[in-house]
């Protein structure tokens, strides 16, 4: 079952500190968002890979934006 | 085959689950074991008296009727006499159907017994296996809901859903242990198996229902700070830190459910305390709606049963939004002040990095009546970071400044303003802090200060908000 990671809060993304095909464990960090004068990790919830990411660096997303695609 | 569903039988045996439940050889049935669907029991859960009951899944599914519920309701009766923990182990399809409204009457009746024994004993429950309609609730009236990867809960089963709404869903997507574990926040532990079940269900009746006495003289220091990054931006995991500030790691209830906010039973100085904290993981620790609430109800829980609460603080503020609003956070965050302003129990609060504006407020600070605030050395307490505030408060003149001065400027405007209003010394000038303590000090002092207040417990009841 794929696992869609979704944005948490409206937020820029910082960093993206993973790839498409890389495999990733539960509490892995995909991306690294900036909000609230916060740098917010975006982390893994399943393991398995990564078949989509779906933002770049200096994107702005919104609460409910798909972020990454596992598995 | 016959050898197999004997053993299947034996192992959703209800005597069989609670033998599991309590120390070797201590389980006492209350009632001889009949054809109502439920068997209920005293023992010892390390040494601690405890009563329990479970559903009988090997008969009708563990449906519950007239007599069935009578035993239940006896049981947390005895529980609210005794002054013991209550755990139900639920394995049931809800109530018996050929029983009708009676059966209906009798499940209300566990309800109101429910309600009646909470705040005043321990109540836990551990789903097993399906726990549909009544069964559902029974458990969600508890103060703590345990699951193993076989339980499940919910409403309605598939078949319904499917023919009402055309959702095609299997049991284990309606309510399974990541729909209730990450979603709904119904259940606060799941496990990998049944026996993990009841181990953490005896490891949870162990805390609520032996406290302990807190033994200042007991409780070492350690190197606290060593918790926090290096750069005041950067996120970190609060959970290592709340296992050091108690004795040994503690359980964390809800885990996997607004993991903004942190919320854990262990023992501090030997004597059991609910800690809860900001992770700046998830959310960079600002407060939500869902939160909020998680706080509150783990808040009101320690409050009902006595249980003196340790706040760590780092949060940067209430998340902006309009799906925060929509959502209640103004409803559901209230409920997270009225949980602290009423709560009597100790409770300390140490604010580690940063506390601002409202979700300071909601901390456990010092307006709320907070035991104790303590803040370590270099901690911000501000009605809003000063980068914001600069940008408030000096906004024409940093707007009249030239483009090539801005910058410098604001650097200069916000290291005035982080000294002005935010430092930690203006706090404990006003009174909102007590004293600034060094990481390597806090466990000592958090101690000598819960040990200082009168041992005190709300007088109300624990509804699961």
């Amino acid at each position: 079952m794929s696992d869609e990671i979704r944005a948490e809060m409206v937020a820029n993304v910082w960093k993206i500190t993973t790839e498409v095909g890389a495999e990733v464990n539960e509490g892995d960090t995909l991306v690294i968002l900036e909000s609230m004068k916060m740098e917010i990790p975006v982390i893994a919830e399943s393991e398995g890979t990564v078949s989509q990411i779906a933002v770049s660096e200096g994107d702005v997303v919104q609460e409910g934006d798909l972020i990454a695609v596992i598995g | 085959m016959t050898r197999m569903s004997a053993r299947i039988a034996d192992l959703r045996d209800p005597e069989a689950r609670l033998r599991a439940l309590f120390d070797q050889g201590t389980l006492r049935l209350l009632a001889p074991r009949d054809d109502s669907g439920v068997v209920a029991g005293r023992g010892a859960v390390d040494g601690t008296p405890v009563i329990a009951f479970a559903t009988d899944a090997t008969r009708m599914g563990g449906a519950m009727g007239d007599a069935g519920c009578r035993r239940v309701v006896d049981a947390v009766d005895a529980a609210i006499r005794e002054r013991v923990p209550v755990i139900g182990v639920w394995h049931s399809g809800g109530a018996r159907l050929a029983e009708g409204v009676l059966a209906l009457d009798a499940v209300g009746q566990v309800f109101a017994a429910t309600v009646r024994a909470s705040g005043r004993v321990p109540q836990l429950s551990v789903v097993l296996g399906p726990a549909a309609g009544g069964a559902a609730y029974a458990p969600a009236l508890t103060d703590i809901v345990i699951m193993s990867d076989a339980g499940r809960i919910f409403l309605t089963g598939p078949e319904l859903v499917r023919s009402v709404t055309g959702e095609q869903v299997d049991m284990d997507r309606l309510g399974g242990p990541e729909p209730h574990g990450r979603r709904s926040g119904v259940v606060h532990v799941t496990t990998r198996d049944d026996a993990s079940a009841l181990a953490a269900a005896r490891g949870l009746a162990a805390l609520l229902g032996r406290q302990g006495r807190l033994r200042v003289d007991d409780v070492v220091e350690a190197d606290l700070g060593a918790f926090l990054p290096p750069e005041p931006d950067q996120a970190y995991d609060v959970r290592p830190l709340v296992d050091k500030v108690l004795d040994a790691p503690g359980v964390e209830l809800h885990a996997g459910w607004a993991q903004n906010v942190v919320t854990t039973l262990g023992r501090f100085g030997g004597r059991t305390a609910g800690v809860v904290a900001n992770n700046p993981l998830r959310l960079g620790g600002s407060l939500d709606a869902t939160g909020a609430e998680k706080a509150a109800r783990f808040v009101r829980m320690c409050d009902a049963l006595g249980v003196p609460l340790i706040v760590l603080v780092d949060v940067p503020g209430y998340l902006p939004g309009l799906g925060q609003e929509w959502d209640g956070v103004v409803r559901r965050g209230a409920k997270l002040l009225h949980a602290f302003a009423e709560a009597v129990v100790p409770r300390v609060t140490l604010v580690t990095r940063r506390a601002y504006g409202g979700a300071y407020i909601a901390m456990n600070s010092r307006s709320l009546g907070a035991t104790a605030v303590f803040a370590w050395p270099g901690a911000e307490i501000a009605a809003m970071g000063a980068g914001a505030a600069v940008n408030v408060l000096h906004r024409r003149r940093l707007a009249a400044a030239a483009p090539e001065d801005r910058e410098e400027l604001r650097a200069r405007l916000v290291e005035e303003q982080a000294e002005a209003a935010g430092g930690v010394g203006r706090a404990v000038e006003i009174g909102v802090v007590d004293a600034v303590v060094e990481p390597g000090r806090t466990r000592g002092r958090i101690a000598a200060a819960l040990a200082g207040a009168p041992l005190a417990r709300g007088a109300h009841g624990n509804i699961p908000l």
